[in-house]
C-alpha cells in the first residue's frame, strides 16, 4: 500500500499531463490544473504521513521516501498548488495581452504537469542513476516551457539553459558512475541494488576516499550547475528571467531544490567515506562565491525578473553555505532555508508577474506605484522582498540567523565577514529599487482592472507560509527537519 | 574472451575514441564533425560487445546494440537533417583557432592520466585505461562545446561527452544495470530532438544561429 504510494506520487501527474494533450476548452485545462496539483500536495502529505509515523519506506529499491525526501515533496506539493492557484489570474493577463495563444495552451499545462512529475521522481528516487534520469527529465521539460512563447529572446535563454545544464549534469553522470563504481569495488561484485543511495550509504565508510573524492568533485559541478551555484550559473538568470511567470517561479522554488538534492545525497556519501572536511570545504566554496557573484549583479539590475534570478543565485549560496559549515545547526538551518527560499522566491516571482502583466515592461525604472493601483499585489511585493532580503519576522531571517549561527559555531570568520558584508548590501540594493517600485504615482497609461480574488488566494498560501516559519515552527516539520538533518550529518 | 585479451582490446578503443575526439576537434567542417561523433559511437558499440563477451554479461550486447542505432545511426542522421533543412554554412567558426584547441587538448589528455595515476585501488574495478580515456574525452567534449559558436557542432560536443561517459560507465564491474542505461540513453534522444526543435524555430523566425544570439547579458 505505502509503496503503491510512491509510484503513485509521479505517475499521476504524468497521467493528468497526458490527458491534458486531449484537451481543448480552457475551463476543462483550469479545473484540470488544479486539481491535479491538488492532488500532488495531498499525495505528499500522505507520504509525509507515512514516514513521520512509520519511519522511511521504499518500493522495490526503485523509490524510497525518508525525511529528507519528504522535506522536498513537501515543498513541490505546496508550489505546485500556489502556483496553479495562480496561473488561472496570471493566463488571464497573458491571453488579454495576446502574449498566448488559446489554442496551445494544453501544451503549455501538460508540460507542466509533466516537469512537476519529473522533479517528483528526482526526490523519491532511490537508485542514483534514476536520480539522474529524472534530472534530465525536468531539464527536457522546462527548457520547452521557458521558450515557451517562442520570441527571440525566449529560445535564445532555452537554448542557453538545455546546453549549459544538460553538459553540467553528464558531469554528475560521470560522478555517479565513479561513485557506483567506488561501491562495486568495496562489495566485490556487482549485488542486486548496488546503485541505489540506501545501500551505498551502508557502506560509505568502506569506500575508497580517492575516487570518492573525484565522484564528488563531478557531482557538485554537476548538479552544482543545475542548482545554479556559482561560477556555473550563466544559465539560470537568463531562463528564469525569460520562461513564462508561473514556472519562473517553479523554476526557482522547487528546480533548484532539487538538484540540491542531488548534491546532499552524495555529500552523505562523500562525509562518510572521506571524512566531512573534504565535501564541506567544497559546499563552502561554492556557496561563498556564489553570494559574491550574485551581489554585483543584483545591484545593478533594471530586469525585475533577472534582479530574482541573481537572488536565486544568492539564495543557493546561502544553502551551500550552512551545508558547508556543517553540525547539527548549519544543516538544519540549510534545508530549513530550503523551504522558506522556494516559498518566498514562489511567491515574489508571481507577484511580480502581475505587475509586469499591468505596465508591460520587466524595467524597474518604469514601474512605478504599484501600491496605488494594485494594493494587493503592491503589499506582497514589498513584503516579499522584505523577506528575501532577511528581515524579521519573516521566515528566511529565521534560516539565515541559523546559518550564521553555525558559521560562529564552526570558527569560519572570515567567511562570515564577507557573506555579511554581501547580504547587507544586497538588502540595501534590493530595498532601493523595490521601494521605487511599489511607491509613487503610476502613469495614467498602465492598467488599472481591479485585483482577481481566486489567483490571490495561491499567494496567500504562500505568505501564510512564509509569514508562520517566521515565528513559529510547527511540530511535525521540525521533527521532519530534525530527522532529515540526522540523515545527513548520522 | 580471456580478461587480458579484454584488457587489451579495451586500450586500443580507448584509443580510437580519444583520436575520434580529436577528429571531431580538428575538423573545420560540419559534416566532418558528425562524422567524426557516429565514427566515435561505433568504437563504443565494439567496446561494449569486446566486454559482453569478457563478462559475459549479456546487457551489455544490449547496450553495444543500442548504442549502433542510436548514437552511430539516428542522432548523427538527425544532426543532419537539420543542417539539411536549415541550409547554414558548413564553415564551422571557431572561437579560438583549431591549433590552439588541439594544444589544449593535449594539456587535457595528459592531464586525465596523471590525475587517474594517483588512484591507486579502485583503478582495478574499471577495466584497463577506461577512466582516463573517460575523463580525457568528456573534458575534451566541454572543449568541442565551449570553443565553437554553432549549434549543432555544440550538439556533436555534447554527444561525444557522452560517449566518454558510456565508455567508462560500461568498464565499471559489468555496467550499469540495463534498465538505468535505457533511461540514460532515452534522455540523450528526447535532449537532442528538443534542442533540434530549438534551432529550428530560432531559425525560421529570426535567420541566425541559436547559439550566436546574444542579445541577454547582465
Amino acid at each position: 500500500m505505502t509503496s503503491g504510494l510512491l509510484w503513485l506520487t509521479p505517475l499521476l501527474p504524468l497521467a493528468v499531463g497526458l490527458a491534458m494533450l486531449l484537451v481543448r476548452d480552457r475551463r476543462v485545462l483550469t479545473a484540470l490544473d488544479l486539481v491535479g496539483s491538488l492532488t500532488v500536495l495531498g499525495l505528499t502529505l500522505a507520504i509525509a504521513g507515512r514516514v513521520v509515523r512509520g519511519g522511511p519506506v521504499s518500493a522495490l529499491g526503485v523509490f524510497r521516501a525518508d525525511h529528507l525526501t519528504v522535506l522536498f515533496l513537501l515543498l513541490i506539493g505546496l508550489l505546485a498548488v500556489a502556483v496553479s492557484v495562480a496561473t488561472v489570474g496570471w493566463m488571464r493577463q497573458e491571453l488579454a495581452r495576446g502574449q498566448m495563444r488559446a489554442e496551445r495552451l494544453r501544451y503549455y499545462y501538460a508540460l507542466v504537469h509533466g516537469f512537476v512529475a519529473t522533479m517528483l521522481v528526482t526526490v523519491l528516487a532511490d537508485n542514483l542513476g534514476i536520480l539522474w534520469i529524472a534530472m534530465e527529465g525536468t531539464t527536457i521539460t522546462s527548457a520547452l516551457l521557458v521558450g515557451f512563447h517562442g520570441d527571440k529572446h525566449g529560445l535564445e535563454a532555452a537554448w542557453k539553459y538545455i546546453i549549459v545544464t544538460t553538459i553540467g549534469i553528464s558531469f554528475g553522470l560521470f560522478g555517479t558512475v565513479l561513485v557506483y563504481g567506488a561501491a562495486a569495488h568495496a562489495q566485490g561484485g556487482v549485488l542486486a541494488g548496488a546503485m541505489n543511495w540506501s545501500s551505498i550509504v551502508a557502506i560509505a565508510p568502506r569506500l575508497d576516499p580517492g575516487i570518492i573524492r573525484i565522484g564528488f568533485i563531478f557531482v557538485m559541478v554537476g548538479y552544482g550547475t543545475k542548482a545554479g551555484l556559482a561560477p556555473v550559473h550563466m544559465w539560470l538568470p537568463d531562463a528564469h528571467s525569460q520562461a513564462p511567470t508561473p514556472v519562473s517561479a517553479l523554476l526557482s522554488g522547487a528546480l533548484i531544490k532539487c538538484a540540491l538534492f542531488g548534491i546532499i545525497r552524495f555529500h552523505t556519501i562523500a562525509r562518510a567515506a572521506c571524512g566531512p572536511q573534504f565535501s564541506q570545504g567544497l559546499l563552502l566554496t561554492f556557496g561563498l562565491v556564489s553570494v559574491v557573484v550574485a551581489t554585483p549583479f543584483i545591484l545593478a539590475q533594471y530586469d525585475l525578473k533577472r534582479l530574482l534570478g541573481y537572488s536565486s543565485v544568492e539564495h543557493v549560496g546561502i544553502i551551500a553555505l550552512g551545508l558547508g559549515f556543517g553540525g547539527r545547526l548549519g544543516t538544519y538551518g540549510a534545508l530549513l532555508h530550503v523551504i522558506n527560499h522556494g516559498v518566498t522566491k514562489a511567491l515574489v516571482f508571481l507577484v511580480a508577474g502581475d505587475a509586469i502583466g499591468r505596465y508591460g515592461t520587466r524595467d524597474m525604472r518604469v514601474i512605478r506605484g504599484l501600491l496605488g493601483i494594485a494594493p494587493m499585489a503592491g503589499t506582497l511585493l514589498l513584503m516579499g522582498v522584505f523577506a528575501l532580503a532577511g528581515t524579521p519576522p519573516f521566515s528566511i531571517f529565521i534560516s539565515e540567523l541559523m546559518v550564521i549561527r553555525a558559521g560562529i559555531a564552526a570558527g569560519r570568520y572570515v567567511i562570515l565577514a564577507v557573506f555579511l558584508c554581501m547580504v547587507v548590501t544586497i538588502f540595501a540594493g534590493f530595498i532601493h529599487r523595490v521601494g521605487q517600485m511599489v511607491f509613487g504615482t503610476a502613469d495614467a497609461s498602465v492598467g488599472r482592472e481591479p485585483e482577481a480574488r481566486l489567483p490571490m488566494l495561491g499567494l496567500l498560501l504562500l505568505v501564510a507560509a512564509m509569514l508562520l516559519f517566521g515565528v513559529y515552527l510547527p511540530a511535525g516539520l521540525d521533527r521532519v527537519l530534525a530527522h532529515a538533518t540526522e540523515i545527513i550529518v548520522g | 574472451m580471456s580478461v587480458a585479451l579484454a584488457t587489451r582490446l579495451i586500450d586500443v578503443l580507448g584509443a580510437l575514441l580519444l583520436f575520434s575526439t580529436l577528429l571531431i576537434l580538428a575538423s573545420g567542417q560540419l559534416f566532418r564533425a558528425i562524422y567524426a561523433v557516429a565514427v566515435q559511437s561505433v568504437f563504443l558499440a565494439i567496446a561494449g560487445a569486446v566486454l559482453g563477451a569478457a563478462t559475459g554479461n549479456p546487457d551489455l550486447w544490449v547496450i553495444a546494440g543500442i548504442t549502433i542505432i542510436v548514437k552511430a545511426v539516428l542522432l548523427p542522421w538527425l544532426l543532419i537533417w537539420v543542417v539539411r533543412r536549415i541550409q547554414i554554412s558548413r564553415e564551422i567558426e571557431p572561437v579560438i583557432p583549431i591549433n590552439a584547441t588541439l594544444a589544449l587538448a593535449a594539456g587535457i589528455v595528459v592531464l586525465a592520466f596523471r590525475l587517474s595515476a594517483s588512484l591507486g585501488p579502485v583503478r582495478q574495478a574499471i577495466t584497463g585505461n577506461a577512466l582516463p580515456v573517460g575523463i580525457a574525452v568528456i573534458l575534451l567534449g566541454v572543449l568541442v562545446m565551449a570553443s565553437r559558436r554553432k549549434a549543432l557542432v555544440q550538439m556533436v560536443g555534447l554527444f561525444a561527452t557522452e560517449n566518454g561517459i558510456f565508455f567508462t560507465a560500461m568498464a565499471v564491474s559489468q555496467g550499469m544495470p540495463l534498465i538505468i542505461e535505457i533511461g540514460i540513453i532515452l534522455d540523450v534522444v528526447l535532449g537532442a530532438l528538443v534542442m533540434g526543435i530549438l534551432v529550428l524555430r530560432v531559425r525560421s523566425s529570426v535567420d541566425t544561429d541559436i547559439a550566436d544570439l546574444e542579445n541577454l547579458r547582465g
